[in-house]
C-alpha cells in the first residue's frame, strides 16, 4: 500500500494479468474517439472507446476544454445509432461530461425527443440525463413533461423523475415546488423505490412547513409505507416532530412514541435499527420508553453481521453518556465484543464499558483493555485514551490504577497523536486530583527520558518547571531534567535550562546545585542554549541588572507575557530587522480573536499541555490584562469572574455583538465584543446604552467608547457599574448600541466625510447569583466536606414542583448555583426516584463553598430537595440558600 | 448523502472512484484514508465480510471482494446500515458481472458495465435503486420485469 494513488497504467505484468486498459494514453483514446463520427458507426467499437473515456476519468484524468468539448460533440452523433448498449453508454458519458451551458443546447433535441420517446427506458434515462445538464430556463420548458413523469405507472420513470426532483431543488427550489402535488401523489405509489424518492422530495418540499411535515407523518404512520428505506425515512421525519412538539405535551404520553415502538417490531432490520436509535435520542427518554429498544439493541450485540454489532454499541455508546444504568444490562454482551475482529466494535463496546462501569468494576476492566490495547491503531487508543481520562476524573480514588495504566501505555510504541493524548490526559489528571501529582510528574519524567518527541519533551519540561518545585521533595526532578542537556538536541536543552532555572528561583535549597548546573550549559554548542543559562545565572543570582528583587526573578521566570501570542507573533512577523530593536510595548494587547460564546462551551473537551496550567483562568488572565489597561477601570481591584461571551443579536445581522460579564467585588464591567459585518460602512463612536432600571443595585459608573469599528474587525467597548461590596446583586439590562455611521466607498475604501447618529437594539442581558461563583472542582468530595467546620453547615429543604423528572431538577439547581458538579454526580441514573449531587464552588470574596443537594421525586413527579451548604463562612452558607430560596 | 464510492485493486489503485460533496483538495485525503483503512483491516479478511468505521461524524462500509477493495463513505441518513444496503447491492452486481469473484482483470474487463450498474444504483450522492435484477435489466435499457 505503499503508493496508493499510483496510476494504474504503470504497474506490474505478472503472469497472464494484463489490464484491458494497459499503456492507455488519453491522447490515443481520443483519437479514437474520432469513431463517433464515422457515417457507419461501429457500436462495440464506440462502446469500448466510452468505456475507455470512463476509465480515464475515473482515473482521475482531466480533459481541456477543447478536449472536453470535442469529445462531447462526438457523442451527441452517436444518439443516431439505434443500439441500446450504446445509448445507455452515450447517456452516462454526457452526464460524466457535464457539458457547459453553451453546448448543452446541441443535446437537448436529442434528448428531449428521448423524452418523448415509445420506450420507456430511452424516457426515465433522458430525464436523468436532461435533468443533470439543465438550467432553469430548459427546466421551465420540460416541467410539463417532469410533472407527467413523477406520476407515471411505470416506476423507473417515477423514480428518475423524483430523483431529479431531488437534484434540482437545490438549484431550482421554486421551479420543484410547483411539483407538489404530483409528488404527494406519488408518496401513495404501489412501488417501494418510488415511495421512498417521493417521501424523500417531499419532505425537502415542505422541511420548513412544520404543520405540514406533521401532516404528512400523521397520515403515513397511520398508512402501510412498503419499503424500509422509506419506513426509516419516515421514523426519522417522526422523530423530528416529536422533537419539535415537545413542549407542548402536557399528558405526559408522547405522541407518536407507539409508532416508534411498534417499528421496533418491524421485519427489516434497518427498520428495527432506525427506530431503537430515534428512541434513545428522544428528548428526556424515560426509562420505559428507552427498555424496549436498549433490548433490540442487546440483541443485535450478537447478530453474526458487523454492521449490525457495530450500528447497536456505536448507539448504545450515546446512550451510556446520558443514560448509564440503562445499558449496564448489555455489559456481558459488550465484554465479548473487546475481541470482536472489527477494532471500530471493539473501541466502542470499551469506551461505553468504561461509561457504564461502576467504580468496582474498574480494575476488572483494565485488565481486558490492556490485552486489547496491543492490537488496535492509533486512532482506536486515542479514543481509549480519553475515555480513560473521563472515567479517572469521575472515581478520583481510582487514579493509581488508571494513572499506571497510562504509564504503562506511555512505555509502548505508538505515534505523536497518540502519545501526546496519553501526556495530556495524566497532565489533566495531576491537575483534578492533587494526590495523583507526584505519581503523575515521575511518569512524565521517565518518558522524557526516552522520547522521540522534542514537541512533547519541551511541553513537559515547562510543565515540570511549573508544578515540580511545589512538591514535597524537587530534587528527585532534577536528574531528569538535567540528563536532558547531555542527550537532548538543542530545543530540549534550552527547554531544560529553563526549567533548572525555575526550581532554582523556587526552591532556595536547591538554588547553589541549580547555579553549578546552569554554568555547565555555558559552554553548550546551542547559542539559544548558552543564552539561556546566562540570562538565568545572572536573573537568579541578584547581583545581575537583570532584575532587582525575588518577587522580580519569579515573575521573570514563571509570569506571562503581558501580551496575546498571536499579537506578537504578528508583529514579530511584521518586524522588520533594522537599526531599531523590536520593542514588546508596540504589541497589541487587545484581544482580537473572541472565545466561544456561551451556548458552545459545554462541548469543549478538556485541553492538556496545550493550554496553560489552568485552562479557564488563561482567559480571565487576558480579561484582567485588558481591564487593567483601561485607566477607569483600575481601581476596581482584582478581578474575580469572567463569564463566557452571552451573544445579544442573532447569527448573521448587520453588526454582531456579545458581552462578556467581568465580576469585580464592588464593580461590575460589561465588555461588549462588537463586529460590523457591513464593508460598506465605519462605525466609530460606537457606545452601548445601558437601561439598569430593572437593576435597582447597580449604578453606571463608568462607559469607554470604541473609537472606530471597520468592517471584519471587532472591537470592544465597556460599560462599568458600581454595586453593594460583596452582595451578589442580580438584575436585568436592556441594552442599545449607538454609533456614528460613514459610508465606505467600496472601490477606494475611503469613507465618506458625513457620518449619521444611528442606534441598533440588542437582546436583554442579565447578571445572575451563578456569576457570583467560580466552577472548582475538588478532588475527593468527601475529604473535602469533612474538613469543613460543620458549625458553617447550614440545612434546609425545598419544593422544586412540578419536573418532567429528576435530571431536570438536578440540572435546574446547577445552573442556578453556577457551580463545578463533582464526581459525576451530575448524572441521574434514568430510573432513579431520588438521587444525590455535589457541588463545588468559589463564592465571591474567595470563599471556598460545597453543596450537597439530595433530591426525591414522588408519583406525582413532584420534586423535593434537602439542600446541605458548607463554606469557611456562615454567611456564604446562607447566601447559597438565599439563591435557591429565590430562584 | 453519499459521498464517496471507491474501488481499489488489492494494493490500493483506484479503479473507480465518485465522490460527492467532497471537495476536490480533499479527495486526495479520503483516498489515502481509506486506502489506509483496507491496508490494515482488509488484508485477512473473508470475501465479502463487512468492515464498518466511523470518522468524525461520516460513516464507512468497506469490503474486499475477489481482488478489489469497495469503500462506501455516508453521512447523515447514509447510516453504516444504509451503506451496506449499498454495499450490498454493488457486490452482487460486480460478482454477476464478472461471473464470479472479480480477479482485477475480469473487473477491468466488464469495466463498462460495472460503471453502468453503478450509474442505476446511485447518482450525485443519492441512492436510485438497490434491486438487483431490475438493475441488471436497467443496465441494457430493459424494463424492470415485474412491471
Amino acid at each position: 500500500m505503499a503508493q496508493p494513488l499510483v496510476k494504474k497504467d504503470d504497474d506490474r505484468d505478472d503472469e497472464a494479468e494484463y489490464s484491458p486498459f494497459l499503456g492507455i494514453e488519453k491522447g490515443a483514446v481520443l483519437q479514437e474517439a474520432r469513431a463517433f463520427n464515422d457515417p457507419q458507426l461501429d457500436a462495440r467499437r464506440c462502446s469500448q472507446v466510452i468505456t475507455k473515456l470512463l476509465y480515464l476519468l475515473n482515473q482521475g484524468e482531466t480533459f481541456t476544454k477543447i478536449e472536453a468539448t470535442e469529445v462531447f460533440f462526438s457523442v451527441t452523433k452517436l444518439f443516431q445509432s439505434r443500439d441500446i448498449g450504446l445509448r445507455r453508454m452515450v447517456y452516462l458519458m454526457i452526464k460524466e461530461l457535464s457539458p457547459s451551458a453553451d453546448e448543452v443546447i446541441i443535446v437537448t433535441s436529442s434528448l428531449m425527443k428521448d423524452m418523448n420517446s415509445k420506450t420507456d427506458m430511452y424516457r426515465a434515462n433522458a430525464i436523468r440525463v436532461l435533468c443533470r445538464i439543465t438550467d432553469g430556463t430548459l427546466l421551465t420548458q420540460i416541467e410539463r413533461y417532469l410533472k407527467q413523469a413523477i406520476v407515471d405507472k411505470n416506476p423507473v420513470i417515477a423514480s428518475a423523475a423524483l430523483v431529479s426532483g431531488i437534484h434540482l431543488l437545490q438549484t431550482n427550489p421554486e421551479i420543484v415546488k410547483r411539483w407538489s402535488n404530483e409528488v404527494q401523489e406519488a408518496v401513495q405509489s404501489r412501488a417501494a423505490l418510488v415511495q421512498f424518492h417521493a417521501l424523500a422530495l417531499l419532505h425537502q418540499i415542505r422541511q420548513n412547513d412544520r404543520l405540514a411535515v406533521s401532516k404528512l407523518v400523521t397520515s403515513l404512520t397511520r398508512g402501510s409505507v412498503r419499503s424500509p428505506l422509506a419506513q426509516c425515512l419516515l421514523i426519522r421525519y417522526t422523530s423530528q416532530v416529536i422533537r419539535e412538539s415537545a413542549s407542548n405535551t402536557q399528558t405526559g404520553d408522547r405522541p407518536f412514541y407507539d409508532f416508534l415502538e411498534s417499528c421496533l417490531r418491524h421485519k427489516a432490520e434497518m427498520v428495527i435499527f432506525e427506530a431503537a436509535r430515534a428512541i434513545t435520542e428522544l428528548n428526556g427518554v424515560t426509562t420505559r420508553e428507552l427498555t424496549p429498544a436498549i433490548t433490540v439493541l442487546q440483541l443485535f450485540l450478537s447478530s453474526s453481521k458487523p454492521v449490525l454489532r457495530f450500528a447497536a454499541v456505536r448507539t448504545l455508546n450515546k446512550v451510556a453518556m446520558t443514560h448509564p444504568m440503562a445499558v449496564t444490562n448489555c455489559n456481558i454482551d459488550m465484554e465479548s465484543l473487546i475481541s470482536d475482529q472489527n477494532r471500530s466494535i471493539a473501541t466502542l463496546a470499551i469506551t461505553t464499558l468504561l461509561k457504564t462501569g461502576n467504580e468496582s468494576s474498574v480494575d476488572r476492566l483494565m485488565k481486558q483493555i490492556t490485552n486489547f490495547m496491543s492490537d488496535i491503531a492509533d486512532e482506536f487508543k486515542i479514543v481509549v485514551v480519553d475515555a480513560i481520562r473521563s472515567l479517572c476524573l469521575k472515581f478520583p480514588l481510582k487514579y493509581r490504577s488508571l494513572m499506571n495504566f497510562l504509564s504503562n501505555i506511555l512505555r509502548e510504541e505508538g505515534g505523536f497523536e497518540y502519545k501526546k493524548a496519553i501526556v495530556d490526559s495524566i497532565v489533566i489528571l495531576i491537575r483534578d486530583i492533587p494526590d495523583a501529582k507526584e505519581s503523575g510528574l515521575l511518569h512524565l519524567c521517565e518518558f522524557i527520558e526516552d522520547c522521540e518527541f522534542s514537541y512533547l519533551s519541551t511541553q513537559i519540561l515547562h510543565f515540570l518547571g511549573i508544578e515540580g518545585p511545589k512538591t514535597s521533595d524537587p530534587s528527585k526532578y532534577i536528574r531528569y531534567i538535567y540528563n536532558r542537556v547531555h542527550l537532548e538536541n538543542a530545543t530540549v536543552r534550552a527547554s531544560a535550562v529553563s526549567t533548572l532555572a525555575k526550581f532554582g528561583a523556587m526552591v532556595d535549597s536547591l538554588k547553589p546545585r541549580i547555579f553549578v548546573l546552569l554554568r555547565r550549559c555555558l559552554y553548550d554548542s546551542d547559542d539559544e542554549v548558552r543564552d539561556r543559562a546566562t540570562l538565568y545565572l545572572n536573573t537568579l543570582d541578584g547581583e545581575g541588572a537583570v532584575v532587582e528583587s525575588d518577587k522580580d526573578v519569579k515573575e521573570f521566570l514563571f509570569g506571562s507575557l503581558d501580551v496575546p501570542l498571536v499579537n506578537l507573533e504578528t508583529s514579530l512577523k511584521n518586524y522588520v530587522p533594522s537599526e531599531e530593536s523590536f520593542d514588546i510595548h508596540s504589541v497589541p494587547k487587545e484581544i482580537k480573536t473572541q472565545p466561544l460564546a456561551e451556548k458552545k462551551a459545554p462541548g469543549k473537551k478538556p485541553t492538556g499541555l496545550d493550554a496553560p496550567p489552568s485552562g479557564p483562568t488563561s482567559t480571565v488572565d487576558a480579561y484582567e490584562r485588558l481591564l487593567s489597561s483601561v485607566p477607569e477601570f483600575a481601581s476596581f481591584g482584582r478581578l474575580f469572574k469572567s463569564s463566557a461571551p452571552v451573544e445579544l443579536t442573532e447569527a448573521e445581522t448587520e453588526y454582531a455583538v456579545n458581552v462578556v460579564k467581568h465580576i469585580f467585588d464592588r464593580h461590575v464591567v460589561f465588555q461588549y465584543n462588537c463586529t460590523n459585518t457591513i464593508p460598506e460602512q465605519l462605525l466609530e463612536n460606537v457606545t452601548v446604552i445601558v437601561d439598569a432600571s430593572d437593576a435597582e443595585e447597580f449604578s453606571e459608573v463608568a462607559s469607554k467608547p470604541l473609537r472606530s469599528l471597520p468592517y471584519d474587525s471587532p472591537g470592544q467597548t465597556f460599560v462599568a457599574f458600581e454595586k453593594p461590596e460583596g452582595v451578589p446583586a442580580v438584575g436585568k439590562f436592556s441594552n442599545m448600541l449607538r454609533f456614528i455611521v460613514r459610508e465606505v466607498d467600496p472601490t477606494t475604501g475611503e469613507p465618506e466625510d458625513d457620518g449619521v447618529e444611528d442606534e441598533y437594539q440588542l437582546e436583554d442581558l442579565e447578571v445572575v447569583s451563578a456569576d457570583y461563583v467560580l466552577k472548582v472542582g475538588v478532588s475527593n468530595f468527601r475529604n473535602a466536606w469533612e474538613s469543613m467546620d460543620p458549625d458553617n453547615e447550614k440545612i434546609d429543604e425545598y419544593g422544586l414542583g412540578l419536573r418532567e423528572n429528576l435530571t431536570e431538577a438536578v440540572n435546574a439547581v446547577i445552573n442556578l448555583l453556577g457551580m463545578q458538579p463533582c464526581e459525576g454526580t451530575e448524572v441521574v441514573p434514568s430510573n432513579s426516584r431520588s438521587h444525590t449531587c455535589l457541588l463545588s464552588g468559589v463564592y465571591i470574596g474567595d470563599v471556598r463553598v460545597l453543596v450537597r443537594l439530595q433530591f426525591g421525586i414522588d408519583s406525582q413527579k413532584e420534586v423535593a430537595m434537602k439542600l446541605a451548604v458548607r463554606s469557611e463562612d456562615i454567611a456564604v452558607s446562607e447566601a447559597i440558600h438565599d439563591i435557591v430560596a429565590s430562584g | 448523502m453519499l459521498m464517496a464510492v471507491l474501488i481499489s485493486n488489492s494494493v490500493g489503485n483506484i479503479l473507480v472512484e465518485r465522490f460527492n460533496g467532497v471537495p476536490s483538495e480533499e479527495r486526495l485525503h479520503w483516498r489515502s484514508f481509506l486506502v489506509k483503512l483496507g491496508a490494515d483491516n482488509l488484508q485477512r479478511a473473508s470475501n465479502e465480510e463487512l468492515f464498518v468505521a466511523s470518522h468524525k461524524s461520516v460513516h464507512i462500509v468497506y469490503t474486499v471482494l475477489g481482488d478489489v477493495c469497495i469503500y462506501i463513505v455516508g453521512k447523515d441518513a447514509y447510516d453504516e446500515l444504509a451503506l451496506a444496503e449499498v454495499m450490498f447491492v454493488i457486490t452482487s452486481l460486480i460478482k454477476d458481472a464478472c461471473k464470479k469473484s472479480p480477479t482485477e482483470r475480469l473487473f477491468l474487463d466488464k469495466y463498462g458495465k460495472i460503471c453502468l450498474c453503478l450509474d442505476e444504483i446511485f447518482w450525485k450522492g443519492i441512492v436510485e435503486n438497490t434491486n438487483k435484477e431490475r438493475i441488471k435489466r436497467l443496465t441494457r435499457l430493459k424494463p424492470p420485469g415485474e412491471f
